[in-house]
């Protein structure tokens, strides 16, 4: 299934602490992700996420060990982190932090103008960008006049124009409402049509047991386990370590399975509705 | 200010081009300023006011608030200009205090009336801009007129934060009074001073966090960015023209 040769991440005993902290915030962290893959990253707040994120596009240089995008190393040269940033977008927690410019149209350009593209092809990716992702019918606001969802909408549209191999979410859906979460995940959705590895931080349980191909838990800064979404949530000792509960729906299945009110089966549901479907 | 930013995203002379309504109010500010009879700047303050008010749909009871704020001033600084203390009485009027009189000259209040109209008509110009002219399209002129790069990139980033900045320092503000932060003048004074720290401190976090953010978008120290043009349109340019002519006439010669 997986050429085994080919990762678009690999991360070799990484460790990272920022400046005057003795804890490290990365400890030895080792992994690898295949390209095109849905992966979920868990762990309690501070468990270095969002700082395994940063180090991936070159933003926090490792103490020590080292990452290869896409089968080349990280290079920390003006050049090599221009390369590394094309590759590999985040979209940060707080769009507040990330968006700069008051006008959406000028916010939106700012990334795809630093790759050199000419002026022509910026302006038919950003109105492309604008109507991909429902911008349209706010795209004249200014910044400080945009929801929260409105402004997660624009970060995304951020980084999506910039085309990058990778995409990382940083707890997108993050302090947004129903409507807004909704429509970030479909959004993510059509990412994963288009190719695009993602990466995605979040503490929803449930929607990313149903989302993700792999689950990566972290722990203190540490890997403490990797692997198929599945097999990570039937592992109830690992989540606990990990601060985490098992998803809703495995819980269901396994009492169900339990009483002897349906079988066992190979796979179990992944969805609501899929335990529906075998009920 | 936050008002008339707010007024501006919804005027509708918004979207006409921006090079446009900037060189309408700087010329018409610069005959304003010129002219030494009244009629210049009358026709002016009243082709900006019918603009704004008429054509971008700012609402009178708004737009005369915002000028009587600007006109105070005028006519405390006027009366200045008029108003003399002398021991002879001048021609215009005279009001005897004591040994003295609180008069004036005819010269000097047709002068301050001719500059009274010319403040007027100035200050009309830039609501004009600033009422129809959304801030990011000012610095869009600002940079065509080659403005050093690193003026309109702090405008920029300034215009954003403010907005931040005002949001953040409200939030604080609201839960220190929840806390009764404002029982009396001195907690009162403490919580502003509190305040005033802590959003030294937020504002600097941002900035960290802005620059990872930016710099993950191949930030390299200049900010290009494009923007979505609105097409000069050559009537208007006509316009702008014969007013701007009509203007300078009656600055020059009436």
């Amino acid at each position: 299934m997986v050429n085994e040769e080919k990762w678009m991440i690999e991360a070799e005993h990484v460790c990272y602490a920022y400046d005057g902290m003795e804890k490290k915030a990365l400890n030895d962290v080792t992994l690898k992700i295949a390209g095109g893959r849905k992966i979920a990253f868990m762990g309690e707040n501070g468990s270095g996420k969002s700082t395994f994120f940063l180090c991936l596009n070159g933003i926090s240089r490792p103490d020590s060990g080292r990452i290869l995008i896409d089968g080349s190393p990280v290079e920390y040269s003006r050049k090599g982190l221009l390369d590394v940033r094309r590759k590999v977008g985040i979209v940060f927690q707080e769009p507040d932090d990330q968006l700069f410019s008051a006008s959406v149209y000028q916010e939106i350009s700012f990334g795809i103008m630093n790759l050199g593209v000419d002026e022509q092809t910026v302006r038919r990716e950003v109105e492309q960008v604008i109507r991909e992702l429902g911008i349209t019918p706010f795209q004249e606001r200014p910044a400080h006049a945009l929801s929260g969802g409105q402004k997660k909408q624009v970060a995304i549209a951020d980084i999506l124009v910039m085309h990058p191999q990778i995409m990382i979410l940083d707890e997108p859906a993050a302090a947004l409402d129903v409507r807004h979460t909704k429509m970030v995940h479909e959004i993510i959705e059509g990412l994963t049509k288009k190719g695009i590895t993602i990466l995605m931080s979040t503490h929803d349980m449930d929607y990313a047991y149903e989302w993700a191909d792999e689950m990566v838990l972290m722990h203190d800064g540490q890997v403490i386990c990797q692997g198929r979404t599945e097999d990570v949530c039937e592992d109830e000792t690992v989540l606990r370590a990990a601060g985490l509960d098992q998803p809703a729906v495995l819980k269901l299945y396994g009492r169900l399975t339990g009483r002897g009110v349906i079988p066992r089966r190979e796979h179990p549901p992944r969805s609501l509705k899929e335990l529906e479907e075998m009920l | 200010m936050i008002v008339i930013d707010r007024l501006c995203y919804q005027s509708g002379l918004r979207y006409v081009n921006a090079s446009e309504k900037f060189a309408y109010a700087v010329l018409s500010l610069v005959f304003c300023l010129v002219s030494r009879s009244v009629w210049a700047p009358l026709l002016i303050f009243s082709v900006s006011g019918i603009l704004t008010v008429g054509k971008g749909g700012i609402p009178l009871f708004r737009y005369i608030k915002l000028l009587l704020i600007p006109a105070g001033f005028i006519l405390i600084g006027t009366a200045a200009v008029i108003v003399n203390l002398s021991e002879v009485p001048l021609d215009a009027f005279a009001v005897p205090v004591g040994g003295w009189f609180i008069t004036g000259s005819r010269a000097s209040v047709f002068r301050g009336i001719v500059l009274c109209f010319r403040a007027l008509g100035a200050v009309s110009c830039l609501y004009f801009l600033s009422l129809n002219t959304t801030m990011t399209d000012i610095l869009g002129v600002l940079e065509k007129l080659h403005l050093p790069p690193l003026f309109t990139e702090l405008m920029m980033l300034i215009y954003r934060f403010i907005f931040l900045l005002l949001e953040t320092a409200s939030s604080i503000m609201i839960s220190q009074e929840s806390r009764l932060g404002g029982r009396n003048l001195r907690t009162g004074l403490r919580s502003f001073g509190q305040m005033a720290a802590s959003l030294l401190i937020l504002a600097l976090k941002k900035s960290g966090k802005l620059y990872d953010a930016m710099e993950s978008r191949c930030y390299d120290g200049r900010i290009r960015v494009l923007s979505r043009e609105n097409p000069p349109k050559p009537k208007e340019i006509l316009l702008i023209v014969l007013f701007e002519a009509a203007a300078a006439a009656a600055a020059l010669f009436l």
